[in-house]
């Protein structure tokens, strides 16, 4: 009777899972966070997105593209094969709605910060991504027009390799070697692989974290100032509501126009960062745009400074450790 | 003495007296002061100094000009500035920073200008009109029928390694090598030309260490490169000579560059060489020849003779009747529209032309007895009226088609391929489909369909993106 019973309760979680396209998680490793184990299928999920990356790999080396200052990295979405922008500045994936745009999808309203004025989202879901050695199942999307970033820099970009799938493991990031080593890390954020030891850092900052979204602290005219790590953009960015003592030190070479997805054309300055410090490092004069970071500062209900991208990323390898919240830095040997 | 210390107080006045001479650093126009953004002009700089900071900072010339005629303040594109007079020749011109109204999207690229990119990316794209390859060791074997093995010797500890490069898209996922006892390989089928490529050892890109050939990566690194071969000069004989160089249209008669070896009782040379119609001559110890194997020679305009090839497709250009016509010329943008150049020549029912063209998408017209009339027997054409031209694609690899419609009168393709021209390419109607064949790099194209006048999408292709019309444009993309 029990034995009959066991069949039973076995044949109706088979049919369960065929049914309701329940899959079983596909790897544990010891001390790695554990995966979900089962993800709905067909179902609406409300509240943080369901992410199960897989594979087998304890640290694998990714090789990375550019096309302009774009990091770009190869993946395969469902059977479409194209490049993902790696976006440590994005929350999500995000898609480019031209080759998903039959999929269905539902409407969902931001929540907008401390003025609220964030809009609504397009959102679908898709079966797998896969970059590299790296497989996730059943991911939860933004949908947005990326057509713009394909005509201005000649590639064909799928979307937004963003944090919500980065930020199992720790990165490094090499910008002059064109790779993205990624490690699977223990509960502490200790590589589990004995082939590849820790890194010697030059530098370790502290990592913070709003929305998926990795901050740290520089200094520029030894005022400590608080930047968001952006490593889809391809310039840095200075906040014009920054301290003068601040914006002073900013060489102001141009003005100019600035295209953002669906945002139009913003009024923009550049210019060159000379008084920019890591901790005790200085680092050298780096490109910036300087613009208006007050909405990006309500959405993600923290003061932001700035956002550090590609003239910034190319100075070192940078290794990103969510779980010890820090980030480590080899400055590159030009670097003073 | 005394004629020192004047130079001296002349220098000195010059510099340090106001009014005498301009500073001029563009560095130090513009500076930020509570929320304003400040640009400090002066009307001692000369012409070009003012241009160079109007374009530097987008100032308007109406807002420079309004300063130096004494105006206080100023609306341009709807922003207002205010001018304020900092002494006898400057002038602070102000305006609100003024971005905080900008709502915050949280999918957004920063992007930077596209000059600077742009200068590097077409730089990478020129094509190159021949080559050929300088390897130390055969790490790429060129066999029959154009089927190309790269070989990278050891790496026996590897996991992966994959190739990519520009025959793949420097896909770093499609190409992987075939581990052997010996090192790592794949074959590929390849087009005649130039094609540059790094491997990817355990996802480090690395160049081929036995590739002489190379390029700047413009990341700091380098491309290997590599000519798919599609011609080999002969010159038979000449065995006791000790120099054999082969110099041509194609090089620019450089007389150093493209060296022939000795192989059995001849000299050789493989090359890439880029299709269309070509002349050369060998040197031999210093003496140039023509190939006395080559069966067209023609004058060089200096009384000597070239030898020429031909590689590429031979178009005929027939054009029937007209047998009363004295002469009749092609012209084209494939010759700059030269209507004393190609003559044809008469035939039994009419005049015809043989001419090489490479791959690629061709305007032409004839010019009979000096009028110019398009080609009756092609019903490709471009543009629209008097401006109205033939159109032909050599080697085309892409067919529009529209099915349906067959009430319209005229369809057209119009696309970034051809500036979006309203009467870019008229389509065929045949068989109750619209079509026009095309020749397109690979690369990103968006397009749409001109219905007697309305524009509409492919209603066959699911891609599409946003324009700024809110219409949307059809979108392909050419692999290589």
């Amino acid at each position: 009777m029990v034995r009959k019973l066991r069949f039973g309760f076995l044949v109706l979680f088979v049919l369960l899972t065929l049914n309701l396209g329940l899959q079983p998680c596909s790897i544990a490793l010891p001390g790695a966070k554990a995966p979900s184990c089962l993800k709905i299928g067909m179902l609406k999920v409300t509240g943080s997105p369901v992410y199960d990356p897989s594979g087998t790999f304890l640290g694998v080396t990714i090789p990375l593209k550019r096309a302009g200052r774009l990091i770009l990295v190869e993946g395969i979405i469902d059977n479409i094969a194209g490049n993902l922008i790696l976006d440590t500045g994005a929350e999500e994936l995000v898609l480019n709605k031209t080759y998903f745009r039959n999929y269905s999808t539902t409407v969902s309203r931001e929540a907008g910060g401390i003025t609220g004025t964030a809009g609504t989202v397009e959102k679908t879901r898709i079966s797998t991504l896969r970059f590299s050695e790296i497989t996730v199942n059943g991911v939860m999307t933004d949908l947005a027009p990326l057509g713009h970033l394909e005509n201005r820099r000649g590639v064909k970009i799928l979307g937004l390799l963003g944090m919500a799938i980065l930020k199992e493991y720790e990165m490094v990031l090499d910008v002059e070697g064109n790779e993205l080593q990624i490690y699977r890390t223990d509960r502490n954020g200790n590589r589990l692989t004995t082939t590849r030891p820790a890194m010697k850092f030059d530098q370790i900052q502290k990592l913070e974290r709003h929305r998926n979204i990795m901050f740290m602290t520089a200094n520029i005219a030894g005022r400590p100032l608080y930047f968001c790590l952006d490593t889809g953009a391809e310039s840095n960015v200075i906040n014009l509501g920054a301290p003068k003592k601040v914006l002073s030190t900013v060489t102001i070479t141009r003005r100019s126009t600035l295209r953002g997805v669906g945002s139009g054309e913003k009024e923009v300055l550049y210019g060159i960062l000379n008084d920019f410090m890591v901790g005790s490092r200085k680092i050298g004069p780096m490109e910036t745009i300087l613009t208006d970071l007050t909405s990006m500062s309500d959405y993600y209900g923290t003061r932001i400074d700035g956002m550090l991208g590609f003239d910034f990323f190319r100075k070192g390898k940078f290794s990103f450790n969510l779980v010890k919240r820090e980030i480590g830095i080899c400055f590159n040997k030009e670097q003073p | 003495m005394r004629n020192l210390h004047v130079l001296i107080f002349l220098f000195l006045t010059a510099v340090f007296v106001p009014g005498a001479r301009a500073q001029y650093d563009p560095a130090k126009v513009c500076r930020l002061d509570d929320g304003k953004m400040v640009f400090t002009i002066d009307r001692r700089w000369n012409a070009a100094q003012i241009k160079e900071v109007s374009t530097i900072f987008d100032l308007d010339s109406a807002l420079i000009a309004g300063a130096f005629s004494g105006k206080t303040s100023l609306v341009i594109k709807g922003s207002a500035w205010t001018i304020r007079k900092v002494d006898a020749t400057r002038f602070d011109l102000e305006k609100s920073t003024g971005a905080t109204d900008q709502r915050y999207n949280r999918n957004e690229i920063i992007l930077v200008d596209d000059k600077e990119l742009r200068i590097a990316a077409s730089a990478l794209r020129e094509s190159e009109p021949y080559g050929v390859n300088r390897l130390t060791f055969n790490t790429v074997i060129q066999a029959g029928n154009n089927r190309i093995r790269f070989f990278l010797p050891g790496r026996q500890n590897a996991r992966t390694i994959y190739l990519s490069g520009s025959f793949n898209n420097w896909s770093t996922m499609q190409t992987p090598m075939l581990k052997t006892d010996s090192g790592w390989t794949v074959t590929l089928r390849l087009a005649p030309g130039k094609y540059t490529y790094k491997f990817i050892v355990d996802g480090k890109w690395s160049s081929d260490p036995y590739n002489k050939l190379r390029e700047n990566d413009t990341h700091g690194g380098f491309n290997s490169v590599f000519f798919c071969y599609n011609y080999r000069f002969i010159l038979k004989g000449y065995q006791s000579a000790k120099s054999l160089v082969v110099a041509g249209s194609f090089n620019n008669w450089r007389t150093n560059e493209l060296k022939m070896i000795p192989y059995r009782g001849s000299w050789v040379l493989s090359a890439y060489i880029r299709e269309g119609t070509h002349a050369y001559k060998f040197i031999v110890d210093g003496n140039w020849i023509n190939d006395p194997a080559c069966k067209v020679n023609r004058p060089d305009g200096m009384g000597n003779l070239n030898s020429f090839f031909s590689i590429g497709d031979t178009m005929i250009f027939r054009l029937n009747g007209y047998q009363d016509a004295q002469n009749i010329v092609l012209a084209g943008n494939f010759n700059g529209w030269n209507q004393g150049e190609l003559f044809m020549t008469r035939i039994r029912n009419g005049w015809e032309l043989p001419y090489v063209l490479g791959p690629g998408n061709y305007e032409y017209k004839y010019i009979v007895d000096g009028k110019w009339m398009i080609d009756p027997a092609n019903p490709n054409t471009t543009g629209a009226g008097e401006f109205t031209n033939s159109f032909i694609a050599v080697k085309p690899n892409y067919t529009f088609t529209l099915k349906g419609f067959s009430g319209a009168r005229e369809i057209c393709l119009s696309g970034n391929f051809n500036g979006w021209s309203q009467t870019g390419y008229r389509m065929n109607h045949k068989n109750g489909v619209w079509d026009f064949s095309i020749y397109l790099q690979p690369g990103k194209y968006s397009y749409k369909f001109v219905v007697d006048g309305k524009w509409i999408m492919d209603p066959a292709n699911e891609l599409w993106e946003d324009n700024e019309y809110g219409t949307g444009n059809s979108v392909i993309w050419i692999e290589p």
